[in-house]
């Protein structure tokens, strides 16, 4: 008791001499995926902190892919580091930090506001365990110059993609004009690669917690793209081509077809691209007769369970997730709003025209399975994807291995 | 005897001896076993200990995604493994990593320690050579080796299309990858056996190669008469390190392929990171990592029992 009076003591005359008014000064940490606009986010914090004084928000960054990130994470939480007090989470993830008890509950938290979407997946066991930062989904991105050169509208199908790739192709004469970029190596984009065909067929992966595996409709997704790659329409490489791959080689103009997220709208009309004013966006293709599906996205803010800083934490992180920052980010780094009225905003409608049309995309956008283990089950999604792309095993093998190995998963 | 004597000679003579040393007074065992004690408790601190933890954990349901506690379940994770196929694929990719490269890197590593060897008049240049791939982090030359052999930009399939082949798909084809990961490790690693090895070269007296040629023996004698067996010391403390990093082959793979196409090219040290960082399963993996633990033992014990029988 005396030791800790004393050194009570000694901290107040430390604080007092150097840092004269800044008593119970909070310094908050907060942890932002490198690829979603740090530098924006900054300026949101530095709002905060003048709307807050004695609090000081830090960002910290690491890793480049979602993947590595959620390694970082990975560490940083079963070390129980009080580092960290607000991490941006990836949508597929909360399910897992609420089953690991990383990250603390928003009591009585009124989820009404947000979009259906994200009210679920920060939903675990009927707590609150996350807060939506912004949302995403994929988008088929085309050449708007090219297709009306030759008279095509977007395709509504991955059949009329195909066949707009073909005549495309043939008028074009250019060998290095793909027809479609699509993420084809083993990494998260690759399982929305598996899912997109699949959930176009009406099947889903998981219900109520149970396996919902449809043989037929897995040989028939994997087909399709070990169908593009075998007809010319993409590559032969495609098993290496990551996200920002496929970002890349649109941006250069050597795809007329992208299936992308939407933060590669702004590289598309940056300055260096060369497609520039030619790029046109809409819903991703249905197989056949079936749905337009498209793959739901987007970061979520975690308080997490070993800060010490719980209510400010929490604080803040409302604050992130509020309508208000929602529209700013949306204007000012193109992040899809999670509020359905920023949607129909000016300010944000001036800055990305195109989010006019992009709400019907993110309600519409299905979320991949909710689960504590989706790591294992999106590792097991993305490698079978890759090798099947790759000619190592058929779409037929590749869809028993994954119903096989999920069922141990989720069993 | 001859410690506790100066230890006692260097005592001041005219004060009495301060209470501090009666400890010093020691007999040579105890003394001994006082000295080497920093040593055996760091070492006990940082390997013993984690290496019985493991085993330990290996023996316990323990995944921190299940939101359940850890749950012994003796050998449960040990019988899973048995009927894993990706456990099986990993540790005989492992196994031919091994038995592809450490031969591999020896041969080249010999052959740049005899090239290094040669009276050259500048020899620095040479040894930094030698030097530099050495000290390049594991990752860095995976990453390096990524874009060399990446289907497009590549300098490999530039340097083929050059020459009138047809470029490849590297990472597309399970076993142009493991060629790719096998060509990089090969570059890597045979710096260091050249390095042991060039050491070992320097050590045959020159008088030996002179009485050689006295005697009219050419080149090729000399080098497996004299070079060869000379070196097998050196040649076996190398082959002994680098098994057991190529036994423990992450970060080459895990950059350039990241395991694919598929699992074809990934490692038991892959695995064993995917199961504990990423799908964070300790129980399972403690379970894995103890079964490679095992294998480098093995390996050890094999070569030292070999250098126990040369002497």
């Amino acid at each position: 008791m005396n030791t800790r009076t004393l050194a009570g003591a000694l901290a107040t005359a430390t604080m007092l001499a150097f840092a004269a008014p800044a008593f119970a000064d909070t310094d908050l940490k907060i942890f932002v995926s490198s690829q979603h606009q740090p530098d924006v986010w900054r300026k949101v914090l530095d709002k905060y902190e003048a709307e807050n004084p004695g609090v000081k928000v830090a960002i910290e960054t690491g890793g480049n892919t979602s993947e590595a990130q959620a390694q970082y994470l990975n560490t940083v939480m079963s070390a129980k580091d009080t580092n960290l007090d607000v991490l941006m989470l990836d949508v597929i993830r909360p399910a897992q930090y609420a089953a690991a008890g990383w990250t603390s509950a928003f009591e009585g938290k009124d989820m009404s506001v947000y979009l259906p979407a994200y009210v679920e997946a920060n939903t675990v066991d009927g707590k609150v365990v996350a807060l939506p930062a912004f949302a995403d989904a994929m988008f088929l991105y085309y050449r708007k110059d090219l297709l009306d050169k030759y008279g095509i509208t977007p395709p509504k199908t991955w059949e009329e993609l195909a066949a707009a790739a073909k005549t495309v192709a043939e008028g074009e004469k250019n060998p290095d004009l793909q027809g479609l970029s699509f993420q084809g190596k083993a990494i998260e984009g690759a399982v929305c690669t598996f899912l997109l065909p699949y959930w176009s067929q009406g099947k889903n992966l998981v219900e109520n917690g149970k396996l919902t595996f449809d043989h037929d409709a897995a040989v028939t997704a994997l087909s399709l793209w070990k169908g593009f790659v075998d007809e010319g329409t993409a590559k032969k490489n495609i098993a290496e081509v990551a996200t920002d791959d496929t970002r890349k080689e649109f941006q250069a103009g050597s795809a007329l077809f992208a299936v992308n997220w939407s933060y590669a709208w702004t590289h598309f009309q940056g300055a260096e691209s060369a497609v520039k004013d030619n790029v046109g966006v809409a819903r991703l293709p249905a197989l056949g007769s079936g749905e337009q599906a498209s793959c739901l996205g987007g970061w979520e803010w975690g308080v997490s369970a070993y800060s010490t800083h719980q209510d400010e934490a929490k604080k803040l992180v409302e604050y992130l997730s509020s309508e208000d920052v929602s529209i700013f980010m949306a204007a000012n780094g193109s992040l899809l709003p999670t509020y359905a009225a920023a949607y129909k905003n000016d300010e944000v409608l001036k800055a990305v025209p195109w989010f006019a049309d992009a709400l019907q995309v993110v309600e519409t956008a299905k979320a991949r399975p909710v689960t504590p283990r989706y790591n294992e089950v999106s590792e097991v999604i993305r490698t079978t994807v890759n090798a099947v792309l790759a000619g190592v095993t058929t779409p037929e093998d590749g869809a028993s291995q994954i119903e096989a190995r999920l069922k141990r998963i989720l069993r | 005897m001859s410690t506790t004597s100066t230890l006692n000679a260097a005592r001041p003579a005219d004060r009495g001896p301060p209470a501090w040393t009666h400890w010093l007074d020691l007999g040579d065992r105890a003394l001994a076993v006082v000295l080497l004690a920093p040593a055996a408790i760091l070492l006990a601190l940082i390997i013993v200990y984690p290496v019985l933890r493991l085993g330990y954990t290996s023996f316990f349901s323990l995944s921190l995604t299940s939101g359940l506690p850890a749950e012994f379940v003796g050998f449960e994770n040990y019988s899973l493994m048995l009927e894993d196929p990706v456990f099986w694929e990993t540790t005989w990719n492992t196994v031919l990593i091994t038995l592809i490269t450490v031969p591999g890197a020896l041969l080249v590593g010999l052959a740049l320690a005899l090239l290094a060897n040669l009276p050259f008049g500048v020899q620095w240049p040479v040894r930094l050579s030698l030097l530099i791939p050495w000290a390049l982090p594991l990752s860095f030359a995976g990453l390096i080796f990524a874009w060399f052999f990446h289907s497009e930009y590549g300098v490999v399939n530039d340097v083929l299309m050059r020459l009138g082949f047809e470029g490849i798909i590297w990472f597309n084809s399970p076993n142009w990858a493991f060629a790719a990961i096998c060509l990089t490790i090969i570059w890597k690693t045979s710096s260091f056996m050249a390095l042991i090895i060039l050491a070992g070269l320097q050590t045959i007296p020159r008088s030996l190669y002179e009485a050689a040629d006295v005697d009219g023996a050419g080149r090729i004698r000399q080098f497996f008469e004299i070079t060869l067996p000379l070196l097998k010391p050196s040649i076996v403390v190398a082959l002994i390190f680098r098994t057991i990093t190529a036994l423990q082959t992450f970060d080459i793979p895990y950059m350039m392929t990241g395991g694919g196409p598929g699992t074809s090219t990934a490692t038991l040290a892959m695995y064993i990171h995917q199961n504990t960082v990423s799908f964070l399963d300790l129980g399972y993996g403690s379970a894995l990592a103890v079964v490679m633990f095992a294998l480098s033992m093995c390996v050890t014990a094999v070569y030292l029992r070999a250098i126990r029988t040369k002497e």
